[in-house]
């Protein structure tokens, strides 16, 4: 059952070969014996995912239509609200964090009967790129336990990978749903900014932050973006247009397309990663579609422009935990300011503090002009830099990452890390969809991936030239091997 | 206390004043925008910061303030946006503000108000929207915080510095509130801080052109506070530079942070501009901005009602009241209403003023409920005026009714009248006969002036009957009586 695609177990269960209460225990059960080695899990929902599926069955047996994703387990990043459990952001500030209200994701994939499994690891408030940022547990990579699975949505990626579930859903501010997409060789997903309602997502650069499905399939992919990419009067973000139609326009034919590529911009890519990307693009050829050159040499300035722009938006967003009204209040404090200064210190870990600091910097006054607005600036060349390039071409491809997934503990240097975002932040900035999709394995026996962007709004596009792409790779079989296995129930 | 040379100084003083706009919800959330209720119930997770939370812009704020942007004849923005203003406060449940930085909704205006009976023109720099904090509330052993303020849409209409007096300053508040109430956008209430004043004041030798420093005085809770304050800062202010003629007047006033202390009637020292905190504005990623077409802000400036103002015009040329009475009534929107609606049956608008504003106020006036708040009807006010009028009852009766109406709040006067004999006037001329031969056979020397010609022999033998009917005599009786037999 674990190699079934979301689509076929949907499928699967409307036929009755077998119950929604059966997927429910088979999954549950994989995530027991599996995510001892993988820790992608921070919070499994169980007892919740069991009523619902024993709801499920009870309508499915009266004959009543059943929903989109009936039968789906689906995981969340640890970061998004289930009304009731508890969500931390891996941190401990939020270790007692009871959720008062559903996400807005949470309620369309629970309207359409999706089944949530329980809740994923990230790094602490989405910052990071390897997981290890987690105040709890460190998540480790299903293709090499000894490496990392990306970040910061790196728990949802490797339960993905791992088959602990069809589908997950992950956060994306500057890379974090696409580079362990590309690290656990799934496909990862970041929508149009404003496609998905970030209402219940706990904010980390709200005009980056984006949330967006990992699968083993761009059809899978599909199936959720049209439950989730719907306008949401909560979010004043979120984008008024109609919910698009994406399985209808997968199959279409890319003879004749252009795929532009930034080759000046890609000038020091090279090794294995690069052969890969040179894999991808060939199979767009073969598939009859034209590759372009376009200007995009901006994207250079992105890291330093997204750690200006997210690290000033995550500095105030951040400013509510204060241990007054909820989350960790330091037993040493024993005044207002000592409950600030305490709670925070004993609450967030170095990476947060050092984004925090970081932004409030930017923002002071006497270097907002030399910082924050400099870089505003520059994000509106970027967003003008993609909007001519799309003139030449229908899709964008780039690499995801500069590398294959890293071995923990190995990249120690903060600012190192950073650079793991090259390719992936420029999306971000400029708020277009974004996905990355497999290639190949390396010698080593790790993925690599291309990543394709579209212009704004052009998520379904985006989401096609992938499919066609997947389909050309024929990576159907892409398990790793250590999670390849049956388990007995 | 010394008095002031306003000779030889000029205070200069601006004013940013804070309305709570009258929303059904708050400013970014659907939780009742309402005072006075239960600590902590009328919250959401928006107010009370919960992360995953995002803010919504309700847009019957915008519309409240773009009405008062077209009542001060402001330039409404068709292009706007919100900022986030961080500092850490138990009652700001971000710990960021949301606010207009420097894309406020309303650009300019200005304000008509009556000072002393001069008309004036004020002057706005800009008004803007944003959300208002939580309270604080302080217990012996611990301090809570109540949320149900936090997030209701606030108002801020920051003046130029155009006022040259405390009496110009509260003129201009009390002209703001009323085109705020009248406007129905704010209940401006201060004891409820519905309408909250900052002032900046700094004084200068008169003839200078430069500004000096400017202080802020916060903690007035209303205007005639607010005036008393003033009047101390300029004065410790004008003490102070006096004092020090030869230094640097920089030195000499600080920008700083004041409150009024109302005992010793002093301003107190709070916190130094230089201990000012960075406030690190930056656009609200969260809230798109908020763009107004031309023809929107038209369909709003279709609904602006009669402004205080043009109701001032209309009383003083339409209905003939005095300036003075007719800014007593309109500076006090409910009052106003309540003459308006007692216009609706009585035809007699000066007489209605006088009754209304000086013997019903002036009997309410130690019960602390204001006139248009109490029991008192306003058409029985009218039916008062309207029974003088026709002479049905004179007007010394008339107050001993509106005695009664005051007592027994609600009661009709006619009823008041009918169940009371005395009250009646006496129209039997058999019952006045005799009152008029008496003063007649008394008072021979006025009677001898009235025939030689002199009218107010006449009108004091009409006091005299009235006085011996105890009032009751109808005065036209008495001067059809009187002519008769003189003649």
């Amino acid at each position: 059952m674990y190699r079934k695609t979301a689509k076929a177990l949907r499928d699967g269960f409307i036929k009755g070969e077998y119950t929604a209460s059966q997927i429910a225990a088979y999954f549950l059960e994989r995530i027991q014996i599996l995510d001892q080695d993988l820790n992608s899990f921070l919070n499994v929902t169980a007892d919740r995912m069991m009523k619902k599926a024993e709801e499920l069955d009870i309508k499915r047996g009266e004959g009543k239509p059943v929903g989109k994703l009936a039968g789906v387990p689906i995981a969340l990043k640890d970061n998004l609200h289930m009304k009731g459990e508890v969500t931390t952001c891996a941190s401990r500030f939020l270790s007692n964090y009871q959720a008062p209200f559903d996400a807005t994701v949470t309620k369309l994939i629970e309207a359409e009967d999706g089944l949530i499994i329980g809740k994923t690891n990230l790094d602490e408030f989405a910052m990071g790129s390897s997981t290890e940022n987690s105040a709890f547990q460190v998540t480790r990579n299903p293709w090499n336990l000894s490496c990392s699975p990306g970040g910061s949505s790196g728990g949802s990626a490797a339960a993905v990978c791992g088959r602990l579930c069809p589908i997950s859903l992950g956060s994306d501010t500057g890379g974090s749903i696409r580079q362990p997409a590309s690290f656990t060789g799934t496909v990862g997903f970041k929508p149009t900014y404003g496609r998905v309602s970030r209402f219940g997502l706990v904010a980390f650069g709200s005009s980056l932050d984006q949330i967006g499905p990992f699968a083993n399939s761009v059809e899978d992919i599909a199936m959720i973006m049209e439950v989730m990419g719907r306008h949401c009067e909560y979010d004043s973000t979120s984008l008024d247009v109609t919910s698009e139609n994406y399985l209808d326009h997968l199959s279409t034919s890319l003879q004749g397309k252009k795929i532009g590529v930034p080759w000046k911009f890609l000038e020091d890519f090279d090794g294995p990663s690069a052969e890969h990307f040179a894999k991808g693009l060939q199979a767009f050829k073969d598939l009859g579609a034209e590759i372009v050159e376009v200007n995009l040499n901006k994207i250079k300035y992105s890291i330093p422009i997204y750690y200006i722009l997210s690290t000033a938006e995550a500095s105030t967003n951040l400013a509510r935990f204060d241990g007054v009204r909820y989350g960790k209040r330091s037993e040493k404090a024993e005044s207002i300011d000592a409950i600030y200064d305490l709670s925070r210190k004993e609450g967030f870990g170095d990476e947060v503090k050092q984004r925090i600091l970081l932004g409030t910097y930017v923002l002071s006054s006497g270097y907002q002009d030399a910082y924050y607005k400099k870089a505003q600036k520059v994000r509106t060349l970027i967003i003008r830099e993609f909007s001519e390039a799309f003139k030449a071409c229908d899709i964008v491809a780039i690499p995801t990452t500069p590398t294959p997934a890293f071995e923990i503990d190995s990249i120690p240097d903060p600012l190192q890390m950073y650079l793991q975002d090259l390719y992936t932040i420029c999306a971000n900035l400029a708020g277009l969809p974004a996905i990355s999709l497999p290639v190949g394995l390396d010698s080593d026996k790790l993925p690599h991936s291309i990543q394709l962007l579209g212009p704004q709004l052009a998520d379904s596009r985006v989401l096609h030239f992938a499919h066609q792409l997947e389909k050309a790779l024929a990576l159907s079989s892409f398990v790793p091997p250590l999670f390849d296995k049956e388990i007995k129930l | 206390m010394s008095h002031v040379s306003y000779e030889e100084w000029e205070p200069v003083i601006g004013l940013e004043i804070h309305i709570q706009l009258k929303t059904r919800s708050k400013l970014f959330a659907r939780s009742p925008n309402h005072f006075g209720d239960e600590p902590n119930t009328n919250i959401d997770v928006i107010d009370t910061g919960q992360p995953g939370a995002l803010p919504v812009l309700n847009q019957e704020a915008v519309n409240k303030a773009v009405l008062f942007g077209c009542a001060i004849d402001a330039e409404v923005a068709s292009f706007s946006k919100f900022d986030r203003k961080s500092y850490f406060y138990p009652d700001s449940p971000r710990n960021f503000q949301i606010t207009q930085f420097d894309k406020p909704i309303i650009i300019g205006g200005k304000v008509i108000a009556d000072v002393e009976g001069k008309s004036k023109e004020f002057f706005i720099h800009h008004a803007h929207l944003e959300d208002d904090a939580g309270m604080l509330k302080h217990f012996t052993e611990f301090a809570g915080v109540d949320y149900n303020r936090a997030g209701v849409p606030l108002l801020e209409i920051v003046s130029e510095p155009c006022m040259f007096s405390p009496k110009d300053a509260s003129a201009y508040a009390m002209a703001v509130k009323a085109i705020a109430q009248y406007l129905d956008v704010s209940d401006c209430n201060m004891e409820e801080g519905s309408l909250r004043i900052d002032t900046n004041i700094s004084v200068r030798p008169r003839g200078d052109q430069t500004l000096r420093n400017k202080v802020e005085v916060k903690n007035m809770n209303s205007f005639t506070n607010m005036e008393m304050a003033i009047e101390a800062e300029i004065r410790r202010q004008v003490r102070a530079y006096t004092a020090h003629p030869h230094e640097d007047p920089a030195k000499v006033i600080a920008s700083e942070t004041v409150r009024f202390d109302l005992e010793k009637k002093e301003t107190v020292s709070m916190r130094s501009k230089e201990e000012a905190k960075d406030y690190r504005y930056f656009p609200e990623p969260d809230l798109p901005p908020i763009v107004l077409s031309q023809e929107f802000i038209e369909t709003i400036r279709k609904e602006m009602p009669e402004l205080p103002h043009e109701r001032f015009d209309r009383y003083v040329n339409k209905l003939g009241l005095s300036e003075y009475n007719a800014s007593i009534l309109v500076n006090e929107k409910g009052l106003s209403d309540y003459f308006e609606e007692g216009l609706k049956t009585c035809k007699n608008a000066s007489s209605l003023c006088n009754w209304i504003t000086v013997e019903f106020v002036g009997r309410l006036k130690d019960s602390g409920t204001p006139l248009f708040k109490s029991g008192i009807l306003v058409k029985h006010i009218a039916a008062l005026v309207n029974f003088i009028d026709q002479k049905k009852i004179t007007g010394r009766i008339a107050k001993e009714v509106a005695d009664i109406m005051v007592q027994v709040q609600g009661k009709d006067p006619e009823l008041i009248i009918q169940e009371n004999p005395n009250f009646q006037a006496v129209h039997d001329t058999s019952a006045i006969e005799p009152f008029v031969d008496q003063v007649l056979s008394e008072n021979v020397q006025s009677v001898a002036d009235f025939k030689a010609g002199k009218d107010k022999a006449f009108n004091f033998l009409v006091g005299q009957v009235m006085k011996l009917s105890k009032g009751k005599a109808s005065p036209d009786v008495v001067k059809e009586l009187l002519t008769k037999k003189i003649l």
